[in-house]
């Protein structure tokens, strides 16, 4: 819509497209500068930190994204329960078909892997922020603390959209078994 | 180089894969050379190739599934001598989380050298370990759920050591009994007894991985 990004989201955005052109060890600064159209110079002054900095900080830029897009996804949801569903069977489908991502994973899982680790106590905290308020206006079971069980279900949200496991998250009748029959069993009065 | 008394092969193997598991206690995965386990085992490198004809790579592979499995033997025994599915996911929660804790191999790697051991913890790589874990739990949680609610289970226990290992939460230490213990009331059980429950069938086949040499 003609906004134009910021510099620094420009040279972000180029670095993970490169990244999934290179790799985590291939992609250099000229190759993002060049992807941006700025100057090395350019590079620099953002990411005084060089190479290591701009990749590390890509990775989050892009988990940030992802989230983001998740929150949109379910914006519209009716209810607690149905934000939830839509939430993983979202979250799942966006990993499986982000092409990146899965190239990385396949190619370079030693370099990416221990970069999300970093990135995994501030996910977990934007999930459960953002969970909280939403379970303030569900009923809990009794002696369950608001903190508690936003904390259990980011946990539980964080590692299905790792992997799905067991449970097939491309189906949303086993998604609604999953969430109603298990994840919140513990967490609400009547899931 | 001390040279041992003949030994059989599966003596020789297992002292191999002890010697390798002080190697990466000490000096980590990455640094460990097929002459330095060889040193520690008191053998031949080449009795380590003949063992272990893969080399270096073989054996870590070959070390990985035997402390898996020989977790998964103990923790099966233990989970055996309880009564009731709330013990049993106890004691599942508090033995992976002290097998991860006190594993000086373990902890020197996910400390110094996470390259080497999160590649297999991520995406689809996980649900392996998932899947090996109820794959093994079955038989151990059958005489209390149906044989998919006890893989999944297991696979729930999983996830949850994975995640407060890998975030840490101040209030909750899984190593602690009565941690786990308050964990697995609060929500876990209800899952598997709810009224509203049913059976938590999982729709995907669980077809059984071999973790060996993986």
């Amino acid at each position: 819509m003609g906004v134009p990004p910021d510099p620094r989201s420009q040279i972000l955005a180029a670095t993970v497209t490169c990244i999934g052109r290179y790799g985590l060890a291939k992609t250099t600064l000229e190759d993002v500068a060049r992807e941006a159209v700025v100057s090395r110079a350019t590079v620099y002054r953002h990411f005084a930190g060089g190479r290591d900095q701009l990749i590390g900080e890509a990775i989050t830029w892009e988990v940030g994204r992802f989230f983001t897009r998740l929150g949109a996804h379910v914006d519209d949801a009716p209810d607690f329960i149905t934000r939830l569903e839509r939430g993983l069977i979202f979250a799942h489908r966006a990993v499986e078909e982000h092409e990146i991502l899965q190239k990385v994973v396949e190619t370079e899982p030693e370099r990416l892997l221990p970069q999300l680790t970093v990135t995994g106590p501030l996910v977990l905290a934007v999930l459960r922020g953002y969970l909280e308020p939403l379970l303030e206006h569900e009923r809990l079971r009794p002696g369950l603390e608001l903190a508690e069980a936003a904390d259990w279900l980011a946990r539980n949200v964080l590692s299905f959209i790792v992997a799905q496991g067991h449970w097939d998250l491309t189906d949303p009748k086993a998604v609604r078994r999953l969430v109603r029959t298990q994840l919140l069993a513990g967490v609400l009065a009547e899931p | 180089m001390p040279s041992l008394p003949a030994a059989s092969t599966a003596e020789l193997e297992a002292r191999i894969l002890d010697a390798a598991l002080v190697a990466v206690a000490r000096w980590g995965v990455t640094k460990t050379t097929v002459a330095d386990v060889a040193k520690l085992a008191g053998c031949s490198r080449a009795s380590i190739y003949r063992t272990f004809p893969g080399g270096k790579d073989h054996l870590f592979a070959a070390l990985g599934s035997r402390e898996l499995t020989a977790f998964f033997r103990r923790t099966g025994s233990l989970v055996d001598a309880t009564d009731s599915l709330a013990d049993a996911l106890v004691v599942g929660l508090v033995e992976a989380a002290r097998f991860v804790a006190g594993h000086e191999a373990l902890q020197y790697v996910l400390e110094h050298e996470p390259d080497v051991v999160l590649p297999v913890l991520g995406f689809k790589q996980v649900d392996r370990l998932y899947r090996a874990a109820g794959i093994f739990a079955r038989p151990h949680l059958e005489r209390f759920v149906g044989p998919d609610d006890a893989a999944w289970a297991a696979e729930w226990t999983g996830r949850m050591v994975l995640s407060y290992l890998f975030t840490p939460s101040p209030g909750v230490d899984l190593t602690d009994a009565a941690d786990a213990s308050r964990l697995v009331e609060q929500f876990l059980l209800p899952a598997f007894t709810g009224a509203a429950t049913g059976s938590a069938t999982p729709s995907t086949d669980p077809a059984v991985p071999a973790l060996q040499g993986s």
